[in-house]
């Protein structure tokens, strides 16, 4: 495929620090793009889908990928971190399989070496695996511009397809995964309906915090690949509030995920197909979640 | 727009003037003349242009040449220069290739993954080269060929082979 990127000439910038990405981006905005890992934005620009006069690369920006856990923190994923470090790194294993075990299922072994988180959540490309997942877990998207540093909720971050709540001049240097409750499991079932390493038909992340009884203080469930954002229907969550988690009620917050998602049709899976296999994947994600983080 | 960037591709240093908008398996291709980096896809997903980059297996077609300036960049050519690697050997006594279009991608892959894990299972083999494409089917004599590699790469096993 030999499709080159338009007639317009960029102009690679390397900054050095994160300042100078900053000023780079507060110089240049709506003209310029950033680049890390470019597994993402090398596609678009070969496919003419953005045509930057700038690319602004992080690949020399040092401190930006560091993959820490900080008690009374959580876990800090810098931007540069690759999905792999992140797929792999103890810390992420320890405190957080379940987010782990997502960036292993990004794409294949190559693409998880070069892309970097920053890259994967600030794309915000509607058929990534670790979106619904970071929401489910609220975590935070950090953002530097000029005008100072923001945190962003990602429940707020991700807009519609490859549309963020960053702006133009906002550089994402670092996402922050809250601690989790004692009580708090996980699940996140990937539904590929092509080959193993494709992007999902339908991501499903259930989040379910329990008391010593059993018993159910807090349910999400949040739908990738259905739509431009990950999907997350209050309504149905709060069913599970205070409730043992039976086949019944794993069935009503199912369907009523089904009933209420609008889907897309794509290669991946018809519309009509997609709220079929919901009401399947949102119940297999919560008994998945409750099989999973100790005794239930 | 055209920029000077400093490559080490397989060991050797060299000065090239690359468009901006080239893909490193682009340049690797032309200036380099290294035919072994092949274009499949296009699109990160099939594995044939699969180069290590700092030792990780990347595609070098979602790569712009400009940004693997003053990186370890090794292709299969690197591999084979005293006689085969025992990687290259296990290949060849599996017979573990068809066209062949595909495998020095699998043979990259296959040294990113006993470097990091000397002794894969097979259901690990598999999941570390998922993304490498054999549109002839030879995946079940590239299995074969990969556990064989890590057998002769277990330095018990060094004198053996």
């Amino acid at each position: 495929m030999r499709v080159f990127f338009g007639m317009r000439d960029i102009d690679i910038l390397e900054p050095r620090s994160v300042e100078e990405a900053v000023a780079a981006l507060a110089q240049h905005g709506d003209e310029a793009k950033v680049i890390a890992g470019g597994t993402a934005l090398v596609l678009m620009l070969k496919n003419q889908l953005v045509s930057p006069a700038y690319l602004i690369s992080l690949g020399r920006v040092p401190g930006l990928d560091g993959v820490t856990y900080g008690a009374g923190v959580g876990l800090r994923l810098g931007a540069l971190a690759s999905i792999r470090q992140a797929e792999t790194s103890a810390v992420v294993r320890q405190h957080c399989p379940t987010l782990a075990e997502t960036f292993g299922k990004v794409a294949n072994v190559r693409v998880r070496h070069a892309a970097t988180v920053g890259g994967n959540v600030s794309e915000a490309d509607y058929a990534s695996d670790p979106p619904c997942v970071l929401v489910a877990l609220r975590a935070r998207a950090v953002a530097l511009s000029p005008r100072g540093r923001r945190e962003i909720p990602l429940t707020e971050f991700f807009r519609d397809f490859y549309e963020t709540a960053l702006a133009a001049d906002e550089l994402l240097t670092e996402i922050v995964v809250p601690e989790q409750p004692a009580g708090a499991r996980q699940s996140y079932l990937k539904f590929v309906t092509r080959s193993s390493e494709d992007r999902p038909c339908i991501g499903a992340c259930a989040w379910i915090d329990l008391d010593e009884a059993g018993v159910c203080r807090e349910l999400r469930v949040t739908l990738g690949a259905v739509a431009g954002k990950p999907q997350e229907f209050a309504e149905a969550e709060a069913l599970a509030a205070g409730q043992r988690l039976g086949p019944d009620l794993i069935g009503q917050v199912a369907q009523y995920y089904a009933e209420h998602i609008d889907p897309l049709s794509d290669a991946r899976g018809s519309a009509w197909y997609r709220r079929r296999m919901a009401a399947v994947f949102v119940r297999r994600a919560i008994e998945q979640a409750l099989g999973a983080g100790g005794e239930v | 727009m055209k920029k000077t960037v400093r490559l080490r591709v397989n060991g050797l240093e060299q000065e090239v003037s690359v468009a901006t908008h080239h893909t490193l398996l682009d340049v690797l291709r032309r200036e380099f003349k290294l035919h072994s980096v092949r274009e499949g896809c296009g699109i990160g997903m099939c594995g044939a242009c699969t180069v290590l980059v700092e030792g990780k297996p990347v595609s070098s077609c979602l790569l712009l040449a400009a940004l693997a300036a003053e990186k370890d960049v090794v292709t299969v050519e690197a591999l084979g220069r005293q006689g085969l690697h025992p990687i290259q050997q296990a290949f060849v006594d599996h017979t573990a290739f068809q066209c062949s279009f595909c495998t020095p991608g699998f043979l990259l892959t296959t040294k990113a993954l006993l470097e990091e894990n000397p002794a894969p299972t097979p259901e690990q083999v598999k999941a570390y080269l998922a993304g490498n494409l054999c549109r002839c089917g030879s995946y079940m004599k590239i299995m074969d060929a990969v556990l064989d590699a890590a057998r002769r790469l277990q330095p018990a096993n060094a004198n053996a082979t």
